[in-house]
């Protein structure tokens, strides 16, 4: 409870949450208020804003509503998003657990992996693994979380070094555990929090490498995503720079809000940690 | 590079003014040209090979036609729709089994030798017809060429060819390459793909790699007093929106093939010293097509083809997606085209009810979820405008039932699914009309060709009947039999729809108004340019 409190005393992560659940809100309520294709041609092409109450935000180069394709757009970055923050997480803990459960050669290999990966820009690797498999929701998804699971993995690793020598593993140990009941038993659920910490860093940097994959044109092309909408509205920046701006301003905002609330929740927990 | 153009700049500008009051830069009006100067052009692609007489396509042309020339280019008001270049006159035999070209006298190749009939010779048997991705349909029936003397080259052939089909293939697939550079070791290997040796009024000078591509006046160029310009700068900008801003910052001074986009031209046709010129790319014409992959056994059927055709609303596409820069389109031949344009052929208005209909007779009834059927649909990358039209005919499909499911690639990726792979359904494709059906048009419907050709008719589409209308086509030899074959092809492939048109476009160039004799033939942005001066 007083964890709360705490958490509800900062103003940035009061911040980050509101945005946040706006934008869960929006992702929610998008197939309700805006049933159907949103990419659906549903008036006249380049409407600007405020214009028709029926298409607040106006329309684009083919007349798709822009308000519609904002909120669809927030599933996918936030499905995303959060998928490829779960699957990074997941891959980091249970590369990271084995290599510094182990030990010796095994944690050699592991981590001599772990540096080949981290010597390559994330975003680089995933535009390349994109361009070869082919670009859907899926494969966008693996692919930034190809990048992003190094750095989990290290925190993992180190966590579960100094976990290791503790008096209840060596019980584990005595009573006749299996060595990998032990790591992802006992090891593992007590190296998570540190490595959790990263996921609001890990989300928003899955976000905009995702708009950027899309401002490419390696997005999904069969869903709305911000990035894409930016880069429809490029071609028509100097006239109708209103295309460009609306999503952008989404996407700052949702990295801005992933980020603020991480930072509320590792701020609480620091506290207590230390109060503790 | 900045600090050069701006002493230019400030030198030029004292015989500016000296000439201006005879030579205002008017958009229309003719005026003297002026010798000196450097254009600065953007430049969207780096083709790698820049030799025409191998990759006959309007990216190598835009900078290698300055170089290596052609016998004839195109023209709006000569015989023929043709002026001469490399040839003076050329003259078909009645039995269709020779054309002779007499050739201009006193060219030189830019390494100082001089042109000659073995040049033309040459490059026409081992190069056109071997290696060339248009001459080998056009020239598949040259046998030999004679050259009685240094002046003359007569080219023969195995079987009649249409002199008209030989006439109209020459500003696009007939550059003229030197022998002596190319007769030793293999041509696709020599370094003048790269650097080309031509007789053209720029010779090669530099090439930096995403920077520039640079030509320097040829002074040996047989065109009296010609080139004009010192120097073509074609830079490299192959984001399509900073061509606007550096044409506006004076950076460039022309962008052709609509490197400005559509959407921006409005508002660039009202920046002072700028002007917006629609001409010049009649000979260019680019057609908007479905592709579709008959395999399909729903697109096998002609009432689906039908149906998908209804369900396009032509003038959206013309108007929303080209902005009113286009023409719909009503066969496989263009609206614009002097020669064989036919309007009598069956046309599919826009009529969704009735793509309904033809969908529930052809027995594909509507699913639980509104749907009848899944495709794949392929937009080709390489134009805004075809991945525009590629999430408009999604939406126009879903309007009657058919689920199309994207699928974007890069351009070689979108090759291979579509020509080698036939991994598609329907794609969304860009064919170039090139002045006569027989060059890069009939190859679209034909049968027979093997698998991996790119822009041919990888969908497994065979209509006998058609195949032997293209077959006598091609060796019939009166002019106006032929024309009207081509007519009947028109009318037969809109009937059958093997592809389906949807519109045809040209580009826009956007200059700067000091830049004279812009688009004064048909094929402007591909022509020698020998005559292109700046006033300013």
């Amino acid at each position: 409870m007083s964890r709360l409190h705490r958490f509800l005393r900062s103003p940035e992560a009061i911040a980050g949450t509101a945005i946040l659940a706006l934008l869960f809100a929006m992702a929610l309520t998008a197939p309700l208020l805006f049933p159907g294709d949103p990419q659906a041609i549903a008036g006249p092409a380049l409407l600007p804003p405020f214009q028709d109450w029926s298409l607040p935000l106006g329309t684009d180069r083919l007349g798709r509503d822009v308000l519609a394709e904002l909120f669809h757009g927030a599933r996918t970055s936030l499905a995303v998003g959060l998928s490829a923050a779960g699957a990074a997480l997941l891959i980091g803990a249970v590369v990271g657990t084995l290599a510094g459960f182990a030990g010796g050669l095994i944690d050699e290999v592991l981590m001599r992996i772990t540096d080949a990966f981290q010597t390559v820009p994330g975003f680089l690797l995933a535009l390349a693994f994109v361009s070869i498999v082919g670009p859907s929701l899926g494969v966008v998804v693996a692919a930034i979380a190809l990048g992003a699971w190094t750095g989990p993995a290290r925190v993992a690793r180190a966590e579960v070094l100094s976990i290791r020598e503790r008096d209840y593993v060596a019980g584990a140990r005595v009573i006749g555990m299996h060595p990998l009941e032990i790591a992802f038993r006992e090891v593992l659920p007590n190296a998570l929090p540190p490595v959790l910490a990263l996921s609001s860093v890990i989300v928003a940097a899955a976000i905009l490498t995702e708009a950027a994959l899309s401002f490419l044109g390696l997005g999904d092309p069969n869903r709305v995503t911000w990035g894409a909408m930016i880069a429809e509205g490029r071609a028509v920046l100097r006239t109708t720079p209103f295309l460009s701006i609306i999503p952008g301003i989404a996407l700052v905002l949702t990295v801005l809000g992933v980020y603020l609330a991480g930072e509320g929740v590792v701020e609480t927990t620091a506290v207590r940690r230390s109060l503790s | 590079m900045s600090a050069f153009t701006i002493s230019r700049r400030t030198v030029l500008a004292g015989s500016a003014a000296l000439l201006a009051s005879t030579a205002m830069p008017v958009i229309g009006r003719a005026q003297t040209p002026k010798r000196g100067g450097r254009l600065v052009v953007a430049a969207d692609s780096e083709p790698r090979n820049l030799n025409p007489a191998i990759v006959a396509s309007n990216g190598v042309f835009f900078i290698s036609s300055k170089v290596v020339e052609t016998l004839a280019e195109a023209s709006f008001d000569g015989k023929d729709g043709l002026q001469p270049r490399l040839a003076l006159s050329w003259e078909g035999a009645a039995d269709g089994l020779s054309v002779t070209f007499k050739l201009r006298d006193g060219v030189k190749w830019h390494d100082g030798k001089p042109f000659s009939s073995a040049d033309v010779a040459f490059s026409a048997l081992q190069l056109w017809k071997p290696l060339q991705n248009l001459g080998r349909t056009v020239f598949k029936d040259l046998s030999t060429v004679e050259t009685p003397d240094e002046l003359t080259a007569v080219f023969k052939f195995a079987k009649p060819t249409p002199f008209q089909l030989i006439r109209n293939a020459l500003p696009a697939l007939s550059s003229v390459v030197p022998k002596h550079v190319y007769e030793n070791g293999k041509i696709e290997e020599n370094p003048a793909n790269n650097a080309p040796v031509g007789t053209g009024p720029y010779r090669f000078a530099e090439y930096k790699a995403g920077q520039y591509y640079r030509l320097a006046k040829n002074a040996d160029y047989w065109g009296k007093d010609e080139p004009y310009l010192d120097e073509i700068v074609y830079q490299v900008l192959p984001d399509r929106t900073s061509a606007a801003a550096a044409l506006e910052a004076e950076e460039i001074q022309l962008a052709a093939f609509s490197a400005v986009p559509l959407a921006d031209l409005d508002r660039i046709s009202k920046v002072p010293g700028l002007k917006v010129i629609t001409k010049g790319y009649e000979g260019l014409t680019y057609q908007l097509v479905v592709e579709i992959n008959h395999r399909r056994k729903e697109l096998a059927d002609l009432k689906v083809r039908q149906a998908i055709a209804h369900a396009i609303d032509k003038d959206f596409v013309v108007k929303t997606i080209f902005l009113g820069y286009a023409a719909t389109a009503t066969g496989p031949v263009p609206k614009n085209d002097p020669q064989f344009y036919t309007a009598d052929v069956p046309t599919y208005a826009f009529d969704v009810a009735k793509a309904n209909a033809l969908l529930d007779e052809a027995g594909y009834k509507k699913g639980p979820d509104g749907n009848r059927f899944s495709l794949k649909l392929l937009p080709a990358p390489y134009f805004n405008e075809t991945k525009q039209f590629g999430d408009y005919l999604r939406q126009a499909l879903a309007a009657v039932g058919i689920d199309a499911e994207l699928v974007n690639n890069d351009s070689p990726a979108h090759i291979k699914a579509v020509y080698t792979d036939h991994a598609f359904d329907l794609a969304v494709g860009p064919p170039v009309f090139r002045g006569d059906p027989a060059i890069s048009t009939t190859i679209l419907v034909q049968s027979g060709i093997p698998d991996g050709v790119p822009f041919s008719n990888q969908g497994g589409y065979k209509n006998a009947e058609l195949d032997a209308l293209i077959a006598k086509a091609s060796e019939t030899l009166d002019t106006t039999a032929r024309t009207e074959l081509y007519k009947e092809f028109q009318k037969k492939v809109a009937a059958d729809l093997p592809l389906i048109n949807v519109a045809e476009w040209s580009f826009i160039s956007v200059a700067r108004d000091t830049v004279g004799n812009i688009a004064n033939n048909p094929r402007w942005a591909v022509s020698n340019w020998a005559d292109t001066y700046l006033a300013g």
